[in-house]
């Protein structure tokens, strides 16, 4: 007997489990502080038990006073903070000046949310500074529900990471000492020391977290430098000195 | 066959979402430029929505977020909750809690479930997070455009069957909300229960979510019309405080809101553990107790032995 | 969709079960009595797979009845509760398993308490001032740590089983429409009346 093609299945377009997904692990992090925020993320990027490439930056500059921390589907990530990063120009272009923070989240939420039915695999945090010179941080779902917060992980080590930023940033399960009560905002470099550590725990406990680390900090208006002056390895990405300033930390984490 | 009929109907869901497909695709209005942020996109109807392209878009769909049929896909979307609101003499109490799960981790412990739609309209969230925020923030801007053609306020009848209408459009593609939109207008005080099934019941008392029978059980033996303020206050809080201590996907703490004649007021956050071992603290209606069944029995035992008189023929005996 | 619920009060337990017996779709019978007497001061309501829960209900009780013959006095509450949590333990890692879950009930007439355990078909046993069985758990059981009072005196632990009974009605939608409900204490076993 000849085969005979099935002409069903010659008529009709074929599919077959369309998987337009996968997960690149890393973790991401962003903590606000009183005039200043924190957003930081590894950049080692795997797919399974390979790593892929030991620099693939999650934190992206998004203007002067917002960040944006991808994680998820690395592809849909970056294809992500492309779209933003456009729409943010084209909103320069019609206004002569920055989104606010708190438009650019309610965009982000549009954005994902337009893709409701064919999501963008991506959880977002965004940190910056508010129009009020409040720092800020804004986390996301891969659909668009989002929340200010004050800390926030995402990402292969959230369960890691996030118990620890409960404990040390909202004194979850601490008595303060009679009294004394918690501080509602802590200082930039006990902040700073708080990602590091974070970040040297979850690379210790986690495949898939490590190699580098990338700290961005966002500075309110007229704040001046305390506390950044005694960090080193420090790169300065804003453009003027006398609005928001930016900087970025980098830091390395173990390799293996 | 139906596959066949639906890739060639003009009117199976299938059809909707191939046109919708058609008229997006990084098609920006005007817009989109300027300063109407994200929703510049929505002013002027209903927005767009980019789909796969595979056959089947809601399968695709249901095989990467349906975390009931696959624990372990990608995309994970927040479930468990219990929200409630009820009418009564005095207006509206809504309460709702603030935990946000996915799987058996707490993805966080602060999630505002009550969606502040605009002074007059609170909507509450259950089911997909991000479903409910967008569509009630939608719903918003279609209520202060009717304001602004009708110099006059929405009822609460109307703005309910605005997005049960909306989401009802979107049937079968994988909406999941779960929501009670409460409210003051001309009527009085009014709750109506719509979800993404697309039905929208008129009711004195609702409740949603997966505590939703722990604060029933609660709720109905309470309540009664003529509650003062404070013991609807009251009524709400300690419901909630039932929900999440019997079901394990509520907790954290309880948003209570009261809408009465002039717009919606927020109450206050109570934490539920605290709630269980000190009580709501010093808030009218509070019973200045912790809540906790172990603390509120506490010294307290079954055992009936026989007055004293009789003990001594007892120790005898034995 | 058996529906049981219990509860302790000042030198009782309350022990009430629905009365259908169902199969399939069809109620087979209306006043079918699922809560079985183990001796003067015992009582277990048992609920779960058709079959299962009589035959094992039985067992239980002859098995409960040869020890008093044999000891001349019958096993106090605890002891009949580790017994039958055993039994059921041993059962699930056999052959055929019995799925049956059980409300215990007794009075020790030597210490004058109460006792009330709930156990599972898997053999989980726990200790508590009041249980439920079935969907009607998932109503009563807020609605007892919300009004249950272990001291209180006969007439108020029969309102609050009723305000159990009355919820189930209301909200459940495949709500049992009669109940029976037996009393253990002091003075031995009673059915009562809502």
């Amino acid at each position: 007997m000849v085969a005979v093609p099935d002409m069903d299945s010659l008529v009709n377009p074929q599919q077959r489990q369309f998987n337009p997904y996968t997960e690149n692990g890393g973790t991401i992090l962003a903590i606000a502080g009183a005039d200043f925020t924190v957003i930081a993320g590894d950049t080692r990027q795997s797919e399974g038990y390979s790593i892929q490439t030991r620099y693939a930056p999650k934190v992206f500059r998004l203007t002067d006073k917002a960040v944006l921390a991808v994680n998820g589907f690395a592809a849909d990530g970056n294809m992500f903070v492309k779209k933003v990063k456009q729409r943010l120009e084209w909103y320069r272009h019609a206004h002569a000046k920055d989104m606010p923070l708190r438009a650019i989240a309610r965009l982000i939420q549009t954005m994902l949310y337009a893709r409701r039915f064919f999501p963008f695999y991506v959880y977002n945090i965004l940190g910056g500074i508010e129009d009020d010179g409040t720092g800020a941080v804004y986390s996301f779902d891969p659909v668009g529900s989002y929340e200010r917060e004050t800390c926030r992980a995402a990402g292969a080590a959230q369960s890691l990471v996030q118990p620890f930023l409960d404990n040390q940033i909202y004194f979850k399960n601490q008595l303060a000492a009679p009294g004394m009560s918690h501080p509602t905002h802590l200082p930039l470099p006990d902040v700073l020391s708080i990602v590091i550590d974070s970040f040297t725990s979850a690379t210790e406990r986690h495949i898939e977290v490590g190699d580098g680390l990338e700290m961005y900090v966002v500075l309110a208006k007229g704040r001046g430098l305390g506390g950044m002056e005694a960090i080193g390895g420090v790169q300065e990405l804003s453009e003027r000195t006398e609005g928001e300033r930016l900087f970025v930390v980098r830091r390395e984490l173990k390799k293996d | 066959m139906n596959t066949f009929i639906d890739r060639f109907s003009t009117t199976s869901a299938a059809s909707q979402v191939r046109k919708l497909k058609e008229q997006e695709e990084d098609e920006f209005s005007d817009a989109a430029w300027g300063s109407e942020a994200g929703f510049g996109n929505l002013a002027k109807g209903i927005p767009s929505f980019s789909v796969p392209s595979v056959h089947d878009p809601t399968a695709f769909l249901r095989l990467h977020t349906d975390d009931h049929a696959d624990p372990n896909c990608r995309i994970k979307i927040q479930h468990g909750t219990t929200t409630l609101a009820f009418r009564f003499q005095g207006g509206v109490i809504v309460a709702v809690d603030s935990r946000a799960t996915a799987g058996s981790y707490i993805a966080s412990g602060t999630v505002k479930k009550v969606i502040e739609i605009n002074p007059y309209l609170l909507g509450t969230m259950a089911g997909g997070a991000a479903d409910c925020q967008y569509w009630e923030t939608y719903l918003g801007i279609q209520c202060r455009l009717h304001e602004l053609r009708n110099r006059e306020r929405i009822s609460v009848a109307a703005a309910s069957k605005y997005l049960s209408n909306l989401v009802y459009s979107y049937k079968g593609m994988g909406l999941s909300m779960g929501t009670m939109i409460c409210g003051w207008d001309k009527t009085g005080p009014a709750v109506y229960y719509v979800d993404s099934d697309g039905t929208r019941l008129k009711g004195d008392l609702f409740s949603v979510g997966s505590g939703s029978t722990f604060a029933y059980g609660v709720l109905d033996q309470g309540y009664h019309w003529d509650l003062t303020d404070e013991e609807a206050q009251e009524l709400g809080r300690r419901s909630i405080y039932a929900a999440g201590h019997r079901d394990a996907f509520s907790g954290n703490t309880c948003n209570l809101y009261h809408v009465k004649e002039d717009g919606w007021n927020f109450i206050g956050n109570f934490d539920i553990s605290k709630m269980h071992y000190e009580g709501p603290g010093n808030v009218p209606g509070a019973p200045g107790t912790g809540y906790g069944y172990d603390v509120r029995v506490l010294g307290r035992n079954s055992s009936n032995p026989p007055p004293p008189e009789a003990a001594p023929a007892v120790a005898a005996h034995a | 969709m058996d529906v049981s619920f219990a509860l302790t009060g000042k030198g009782y337990v309350l022990v009430a079960a629905d009365t259908t017996a169902a199969r399939s779709i069809v109620k087979m019978k209306g006043d079918e009595d699922k809560i079985k007497s183990l001796g003067p001061h015992l009582l277990m309501a048992y609920s779960g797979e058709p079959g299962d829960t009589v035959n094992f209900a039985e067992y239980i009780e002859r098995n409960i009845r040869l020890y008093q013959i044999r000891n001349l006095y019958p096993l106090r509450p605890p002891s009949a509760a580790s017994w039958i949590r055993r039994s059921l333990a041993d059962s699930l890692r056999s052959r055929s398993p019995y799925s049956v879950n059980l409300l215990l009930g007794g009075y020790d007439t030597s210490t004058y308490t109460p006792h009330l355990y709930w156990i599972d078909y898997l053999g989980t046993m726990a200790t508590v001032p009041f249980a439920a069985h079935g969907y009607g758990s998932y109503f009563a059981l807020s609605l007892l740590d919300r009004y249950h009072d272990p001291e209180a005196p006969l007439e108020e632990g029969l309102a609050t089983l009723k305000r159990c009974i009355d919820e189930v009605s209301k909200r459940l939608v495949v709500a049992p429409g009669k109940y029976k409900v037996k009393v253990v204490d002091k003075d031995g076993i009673r059915e009562v009346e809502l």
